[in-house]
């Protein structure tokens, strides 16, 4: 055992050790790339499924919402206005319409559904998102999503406004979050700025 | 060289008499933030064990070739490497997990427990003995965040495992919610703590001169 | 944003990360030190500070380095091992400096840098800015007030220590059992703080 006792004999040993534990994380990590891709993509799919009225119940794993997804959306065309199409027999029911922006902690990702009329909300859902958990983070419960179900976007103004708890609502506003004021209003600041942009950019398209 | 520790030993000093949480209050900042939910702790569990295990194993293994001056930093390699293939693998096959346990899974390599083992025992131990003594210390810690979890969730939700228990999801039962915040975690584990130090006091004075 | 909306942006980080979103009270990170190292005021100070430094300086190392190393090559799951390598390495650093040059900046602080590569403050705040997608600034900002955060819970924990060393504690809630109670009675202190910054 006398190479262990020359000086280089640690590096060695460091080097080889760290190449054999790297080739082998680099090989897992490859061979799950793929996989975590496609974890991202069902994540969001299964967003804009949600928005949307669909009837998901019993429909959940991976493959039935990429299977569902793929035989109901379409797409975003320019008639669209960049929102993806949920149709049925060729006829055309909802609009999915991808939202993102800055949350209180890290960006906030998700889908908003608003039906052919252009104007009721069908639903509205969340697949990236960081908020404190039990304050913003409650944004994806059913208690907050399921207010914005029905209501209507505005003709003017402020398309769809997230209102303190003790404001009274109207048919284009929801109640905010108790506690979480930072994320309910950046949620609402990037939310009304999409969606009147999108309200714009339909009228013209008419 | 030192008898070898029986195995029974190391299973009883791993799950109770030296436990590592009530024994010396290690490692519980990687882990004490998932315990709101069971179903979160159970993961987090197995993957301290999991790490525990095997880096006690592989630290063991190579024992006798390593290096005194780089013993260290090859603990924490090891260390890291069983850390970031379990966080890859969750990411991959259990996406909902890993976000839900966000930076807290990395957070194991940390843990103060596996890097203690690795130096207290797998370093003198042959490899079998190492895995045991690795695999039971990371399960008496995964047991006493399990009991913090059970109490979180039972009290704070009425569920466990987010099924809705008899009576604590009735309404006859306040739910309190301080038990899924912050505070919850540490008033548990320090009633937790109390409980198990009065039970050890009064043992070690029933037996004089017994166990340490 | 405009620079003003701007600077709000990363002051309501700052103060988030001390307050209300407190690194120690509700993340649960760097409880190792805060238990072993919380008898005294004047160690936990110096240890606070040394831990304030760090962390704000090693978030924007790993920053840079997830950005231009791990990134472009997509090899993020090494970010676990690379930030520690960094922690370690800036450390020693660090304490070879002051060394060098501040012998007694070395006696008051210098003591305390070897803890601080196993605190696990310093890497979780790294991996919360990876997950958060924090810009350099941001990240910055969000290691300075986390550090603050950590130091402000401890150096407060330990003046209530030093009180207590008169405090009859039963028998097994002392040390650590009553540590943790204070910790707890602190946490939910801070929660209090949500309402004044109505962060979420």
């Amino acid at each position: 055992m006398s190479m262990r006792e020359k000086n280089w004999f640690p590096i060695l040993y460091m080097f080889i050790t760290t190449l054999l534990l790297s080739a082998v994380v680099i090989a897992f990590g490859t061979i799950t790339r793929q996989r975590v891709k496609d974890n991202e993509r069902i994540a969001f799919e299964r967003a804009v499924l949600e928005a949307l009225p669909i009837d998901l119940s019993g429909r959940t794993s991976p493959s039935e919402i990429h299977i569902t997804y793929r035989e109901n959306i379409t797409e975003p065309t320019k008639s669209t206005a960049g929102a993806l199409g949920y149709r049925k027999n060729d006829s055309l029911i909802a609009y999915a319409l991808p939202i993102d922006g800055p949350g209180f902690w890290a960006p906030i990702r998700g889908v908003i559904g608003i039906a052919a009329d252009k104007q009721t909300i069908t639903g509205i859902s969340f697949y990236d998102q960081n908020e404190t958990p039990g304050l913003g983070g409650e944004i994806v419960k059913s208690e907050f999503r399921d207010q914005f179900v029905g209501k209507r976007l505005a003709d003017e103004g402020t398309s769809l406004e997230i209102r303190m708890v003790s404001v009274e609502l109207d048919e284009s506003s929801v109640h905010a979050i108790t506690g979480a004021t930072q994320t309910s209003t950046r949620l609402n600041k990037f939310l009304d700025k999409r969606l009147s942009a999108w309200r714009d950019a339909m009228k013209e398209i008419e | 060289m030192r008898s070898q520790p029986k195995m029974q030993n190391i299973v009883l000093d791993g799950l109770w008499g030296n436990n590592p949480i009530f024994r010396q209050i290690l490692g519980i900042c990687s882990a004490l933030a998932v315990t709101n939910l069971v179903l979160n702790t159970m993961v987090m569990g197995i993957a301290v064990i999991f790490t525990t295990a095997l880096s006690s194993l592989t630290v063991s293994a190579l024992r006798r070739w390593t290096p005194r001056v780089i013993r260290m930093m090859i603990e924490t390699l090891i260390i890291a490497f069983y850390v970031i293939l379990f966080d890859q693998a969750l990411k991959a096959y259990w996406p909902d997990m890993s976000r839900n346990l966000g930076p807290y899974v990395g957070l194991i390599i940390t843990n103060c427990i596996i890097m203690g083992r690795a130096e207290a025992f797998a370093n003198a131990n042959p490899p079998g003995l190492s895995f045991i003594d690795g695999f039971f210390s990371g399960a008496g810690y995964a047991c006493v965040l399990l009991v913090v979890s059970i109490v979180r969730e039972l009290l704070g939700m009425g569920s466990i495992l987010g099924i809705p228990m008899p009576f604590f999801s009735s309404a006859l039962w306040d739910r309190w919610i301080i038990m899924v915040m912050p505070p919850g975690a540490f008033f548990t584990l320090a009633v937790i703590c109390w409980i198990f130090r009065s039970v050890q006091a009064a043992k070690e004075t029933q037996v004089p001169g017994g166990k340490k | 944003m405009t620079l003003s909306s701007h600077m709000i942006h990363l002051m309501v980080i700052l103060f988030a990360s001390i307050f209300t979103d407190n690194i120690l009270l509700a993340r649960f990170l760097g409880m190792c030190s805060f238990l072993a190292v919380s008898r005294q005021v004047k160690t936990a100070v110096g240890l606070g500070l040394a831990v304030v430094f760090v962390m704000t300086c090693t978030v924007a190392l790993d920053w840079l380095a997830y950005r231009y190393i791990l990134q472009p090559y997509q090899i993020e799951y090494f970010r676990f091992i690379l930030f520690i390598v960094i922690i370690a390495a800036f450390v020693q650093f660090i304490e070879m400096v002051i060394e060098r040059y501040s012998p007694v900046l070395y006696q008051n602080l210098g003591i305390f840098l070897p803890l601080i590569t196993v605190n696990c403050a310093i890497l979780g705040a790294s991996l919360f800015m990876v997950i958060r997608e924090y810009t350099l600034l941001e990240g910055i900002f969000f290691g300075l007030g986390s550090g603050i955060g950590w130091m402000l819970a401890i150096v407060a924990m330990a003046g209530i220590r030093e009180k207590l060393t008169h405090a009859r504690i039963p028998k097994g809630l002392q040390g650590p059992g009553i540590t943790l109670i204070i910790a707890g009675l602190m946490a939910l202190a801070f929660i209090g703080f949500t309402g004044v910054l109505s962060g979420g």
